[in-house]
């Protein structure tokens, strides 16, 4: 049987991971701001394990060449899910060996084939995985196998030698914190715009008149640069706590978490707004007008067949604001709200890429788990009768 | 019932209904017809007031409908559209439970209504209760519609182009299912149809609309005998004879025969009063076929009709003339036999017959 797995991806995946084997694998520095030296990968790890990836990625370019079938896209998942795991160990356990001997100072980041690698993999098992749609428990197990492998490993302390683990163990308090930061004001801005913008929403689909001003407003708000954005609040909100005590009672001043959580509030209007109307206006004229012809009032109407129809795509604006929010958040750690952010801007400051690092791949998860928990709770809240096949 | 008194509606500079009066009767199907923009629909949803009158004024069992809220009018008058609008994210349960739950009847009520008027329309209750609109077919969906309209069983039934959106074999059987549910509920209906052959077909009364303007009101069988102007004429079409003979029932028109009886190896029945081709029937009066007794007396030799044949050799009591019609012109035959759900023979229709009816 054919599957139309896109294998043109696996085959590039393979090709990238191909190349990867040509670049430095790790970067190793007598200390955080000295020059680094590239480690390629017969510097990192042994001759065997050497060979043994740079055979399971020709096998891959191959597998990616041959015709797509299910054996294939089996094949391809799991060596992609080998892979994964596998580069991270290699580099892991290299980077202990060439530290050995160093300083406690030194540190040995991930080079570029490590990162190209990862993406390499990633392109492999996902494409691979999208042919086994049929097959729901076999994908979901495959899908779960590279990271619940790295996770181990992770426990297992296979990654301490790498800069990134460092700088980990160095913040791990600090990271915890600046999590809960992140996360109270991504969502918090999410749902105090949410409750902004879908009656917003609601009213631009009912009002006409309201239609145009409403999306030109949030339209604008969204083309300001989140920076910028800031620091327009800024001056105005200190002298309003300036010239009102109270609110610097409450923590309200000119920088911190009150303007970024203003800020916020109005970057989440426009994909709240947006969805909502367009959630309202794409529901049945036919359904409406038979609503209205057997006798239910406007509310009733609204409330039992208008919202319940549009629930999904307000849904969608929602999830996108939450996600948009995570990145933006990262923002605010520049005017002093914390949040993950923090770990990013001091890297910068410091110099240190590994920092860097651990702020930007923390939002990422962190953007990753909100969608995954946001794509849920919107299929649980979508009426059974509108859910379409296999969700 | 519902009476209509000279009105109006203006949109602008144009005038979709022009000084319309008409009234009609409790349990009277009125179908509402007429040319595109004709201005039927805007007539009709004047009655359940989606739209507002600009002159003139609506009574309902003599009750003025401007006199109470909109909303309250509207769920004691049935409302089925063609395009059926049923709610998507609600079950077909749940569709029909729209109104009564409104109106505060209870549970179980309601699913015992809900029960029965899917009987009602031809649905298993047990199938299609818990089957949501994007899993029905056009006719099942039609089906619900109409069931939800009847729901809190109104006295009146607004009906937009209820059968327009299916295939025609779909859309006979639903008219046929509505004529039989209208014998049974004698609801006073208003339905609206560019389709004559289906105003013929359902209508107790017709109105031909034109331009806004109300043409002619008439029972079907007076508008196609006698069109009031050139332009009913034309709407009617030039073969309106058989229009007509699609409202005369065989039962109506029907000549008694006399038949050759068998039973087992004998015929009996006085040979010189059947003609040249006698129908034989049993001895409980069932069509068996027919013989020529040119040919032989034999009972060896009659053409049985075999049930494959029935249904094109026979007409049932419940066809009309133009269904005896059409059979006998495919058939090549002069006469055809008439017969009930038992196969018994009731009478004959001959073209001679046909030819009498259709000239009055």
């Amino acid at each position: 049987m054919e599957y139309p797995g896109p294998s043109r991806v696996a085959t590039l995946g393979s090709l990238m991971g191909v190349a990867s084997l040509a670049l430095p694998w790790l970067t190793v520095r007598s200390s955080r701001l000295a020059e680094g030296e590239s480690i390629s990968l017969l510097g990192t790890a042994n001759t065997l394990t050497a060979v043994l990836i740079a055979a399971l990625w020709v096998v891959v370019l191959a597998l990616s060449l041959r015709p797509a079938t299910r054996m294939n896209a089996y094949a391809l998942a799991c060596l992609g899910a080998t892979l994964l795991p596998l580069t991270l160990l290699t580099a892991g356990m290299g980077a202990e060996r060439l530290l050995a001997d160093a300083p406690a100072v030194a540190r040995a980041s991930l080079g570029g084939a490590v990162w190209l690698s990862l993406l390499a993999g990633y392109f492999v098992l996902h494409t691979s995985l999208s042919a086994l749609k049929d097959r729901p428990c076999a994908r979901r197990v495959l899908m779960l196998i590279a990271p619940g492998l790295i996770l181990l490993l992770g426990l297992l302390g296979a990654f301490e030698s790498l800069a990134l683990s460092a700088e980990f163990t160095g913040n791990e308090q600090r990271l915890a914190r600046e999590t809960g930061r992140h996360l109270a004001l991504a969502l918090g801005s999410v749902f105090i715009g949410a409750l902004i913008a879908v009656p917003l929403g609601i009213a631009a689909t009912r009002h006409r008149r309201t239609e145009r001003p409403i999306f030109l407003i949030a339209s604008t708000i969204e083309t300001v640069p989140s920076l910028a954005l800031f620091g327009l609040i800024i001056a105005p909100l200190a002298a309003l706590s300036f010239a009102y005590p109270a609110l610097r009672e409450l923590g309200i001043r000119g920088v911190g978490a009150a303007p970024a959580l203003i800020a916020l509030i109005l970057y989440s209007l426009l994909p709240i707004v947006h969805n909502t109307y367009a959630g309202l206006k794409q529901v049945s004229p036919a359904a409406l007008d038979a609503g209205r012809g057997m006798g239910m009032s406007n509310r009733q109407l609204s409330w039992r067949v208008e919202y319940p129809l549009a629930i999904p795509l307000i849904g969608e604006g929602i999830r996108t604001a939450t996600i948009q929010s995570v990145g933006n958040t990262a923002v605010a750690a520049l005017i002093g709200a914390g949040g993950l952010g923090h770990f990013i801007f001091q890297g910068l400051g410091q110099a240190a890429p590994d920092l860097i690092l651990l702020g930007a791949l923390s939002v990422i998860a962190l953007a990753l788990v909100l969608d995954t928990v946001a794509r849920s709770a919107i299929k649980m809240l979508t009426p059974r009768g509108l859910r379409r096949e296999g969700d | 019932m519902i009476l209509m008194e000279e009105l109006t509606k203006r949109y602008g500079e144009s005038l979709a209904v022009d000084t319309l009066s008409v009234e009609v009767a409790a349990g009277e199907v009125c179908v509402l017809i007429g040319p595109s923009g004709c201005g039927k629909t805007t007539t009709l949803r004047m009655i359940n007031r989606l739209v507002e009158p600009s002159e003139g004024r609506i009574f309902i069992n003599g009750e003025d409908t401007r006199k109470r809220p909109p909303e309250l009018l509207r769920r004691s008058i049935g409302y089925a559209i063609q395009s059926v609008g049923l709610f998507p994210h609600m079950t077909v349960e749940q569709n029909i439970s729209v109104v009564p739950s409104i109106l505060g009847w209870d549970r179980s009520r309601i699913s015992n209504r809900v029960h029965e008027l899917l009987l009602l329309v031809g649905l298993d209750p047990a199938g299609y209760t818990h089957k949501y609109p994007t899993q029905l077919s056009g006719g099942e969906a039609q089906r619900v519609g109409v069931a939800r309209a009847l729901a809190a069983d109104p006295p009146i039934l607004l009906m937009d182009e209820p059968f327009g959106a299916v295939d025609p074999l779909t859309r006979e059987r639903l008219q046929q299912q509505f004529l039989s549910i209208q014998k049974e509920l004698r609801k006073t209906v208003v339905l609206v149809t560019h389709d004559l052959d289906e105003a013929v077909r359902l209508a107790d009364r017709i109105a031909v609309m034109r331009a806004g303007k109300l043409v002619q009101f008439d029972t079907p069988e007076r508008l196609l005998a006698s069109p009031t102007d050139a332009f009913v004429r034309s709407f009617v079409g030039a073969d309106r004879a058989l229009k007509r003979i699609s409202r005369v029932p065989v039962t109506s028109m029907m000549q008694p025969v006399k038949t050759l009886v068998r039973s087992g190896d004998t015929l009996s029945g006085d040979v010189s009063q059947v003609p040249r081709f006698a129908w034989v029937t049993d001895a409980d009066g069932r069509l068996l076929g027919w013989l020529d007794t040119a040919q032989s007396r034999s009972p060896d030799s009659v053409f049985e009709i075999d049930a494959a044949q029935v249904e094109y050799l026979t007409v049932p009591d419940s066809a009309s003339a133009r269904d005896a019609l059409s059979r006998m012109l495919g058939q090549g035959v002069r006469s055809i036999p008439v017969i009930d759900e038992s196969r018994r023979l009731l009478g004959e229709v001959t073209l001679r017959s046909i030819e009498e009816v259709t000239a009055e």
